[in-house]
């Protein structure tokens, strides 16, 4: 019984450190405020002011920033959120 | 400086609403076409709504799709019902705030105005209306 749990143990570890997070992305566009960015990000993640700054200008400067990365469902409820926000936003699998 | 601000948030903490008549006109139209558009497919904003979430996946997941037409909605609602409030709450504030940002880039995706070129090269009355939105959404920010 006992080795059987190990096995159980070990094959789980495995599953997890081999596991992808899930990146959830802002997308930029030509009419947003960027003060709007800012608040929506500071309302959704609890950012500090400094950290949503910087995710608005690699925004801004990019084209698009990764705001959060994690597990798959919290990701897509981030996502959701954003887009009721009414931002660009979508999940993909980190590389 | 202070007379000229459209929202102003107040020391009891609610956001006093300071738009013109012409100016809740324009709220008004904007929060009506969003709540149209979450009912109407054929709504030349719904396809706007219904962005992907996984573009790598064929089909999003219905929990999250329902989610987001629901909270869309319900933002919207809010910011109808409360139109010819002077005073808003935060939750009201942030419906107000929300639901202007979703008329906004629907106008702009609709029009297919998403570079600055095409924003520069689009008729004058739609870009006063797309500036109208952004001073809203501007003045509103300010005060959340």
């Amino acid at each position: 019984m006992r080795r059987l749990t190990t096995e159980t143990d070990v094959t789980t570890e495995k599953i997890v450190a081999t596991e992808r997070p899930w990146n959830v992305v802002v997308w930029d566009d030509p009419v947003t405020p960027m003060s709007v960015v800012v608040v929506i990000f500071k309302r959704i993640f609890g950012y500090s002011n400094n950290k949503c700054t910087q995710l608005m200008l690699t925004v801004h400067n990019e084209g698009r920033a990764i705001v959060w990365s994690g597990q798959r469902e919290r990701a897509e409820s981030y996502c959701v959120k954003l887009q009721v926000a009414g931002l660009q936003s979508t999940i993909e699998r980190d590389e | 400086m202070v007379g000229n601000k459209l929202f102003i948030r107040r020391r009891d903490g609610r956001i006093e609403v300071r738009l013109s008549d012409a100016g809740r006109a324009v709220a008004r139209e904007a929060f009506g076409h969003v709540v149209a558009a979450e009912r109407d497919p054929n709504h030349e904003w719904h396809a706007g709504l219904n962005a992907p979430i996984d573009p790598s996946s064929d089909d999003d997941d219905p929990v999250s799709t329902l989610n987001r037409q629901h909270e869309i909605s319900t933002n919207a609602e809010l910011a109808v019902m409360t139109l010819q409030d002077q005073f808003l709450n935060d939750a009201e504030a942030w419906a107000w705030l929300s639901t202007f940002q979703i008329a906004l880039r629907s106008t702009v995706v609709a029009n297919g105005l998403m570079s600055n070129e095409k924003l520069d090269a689009c008729p004058s009355e739609l870009l006063e209306y797309i500036r109208t939105l952004q001073q809203f959404l501007f003045a509103l920010a300010e005060c959340l």
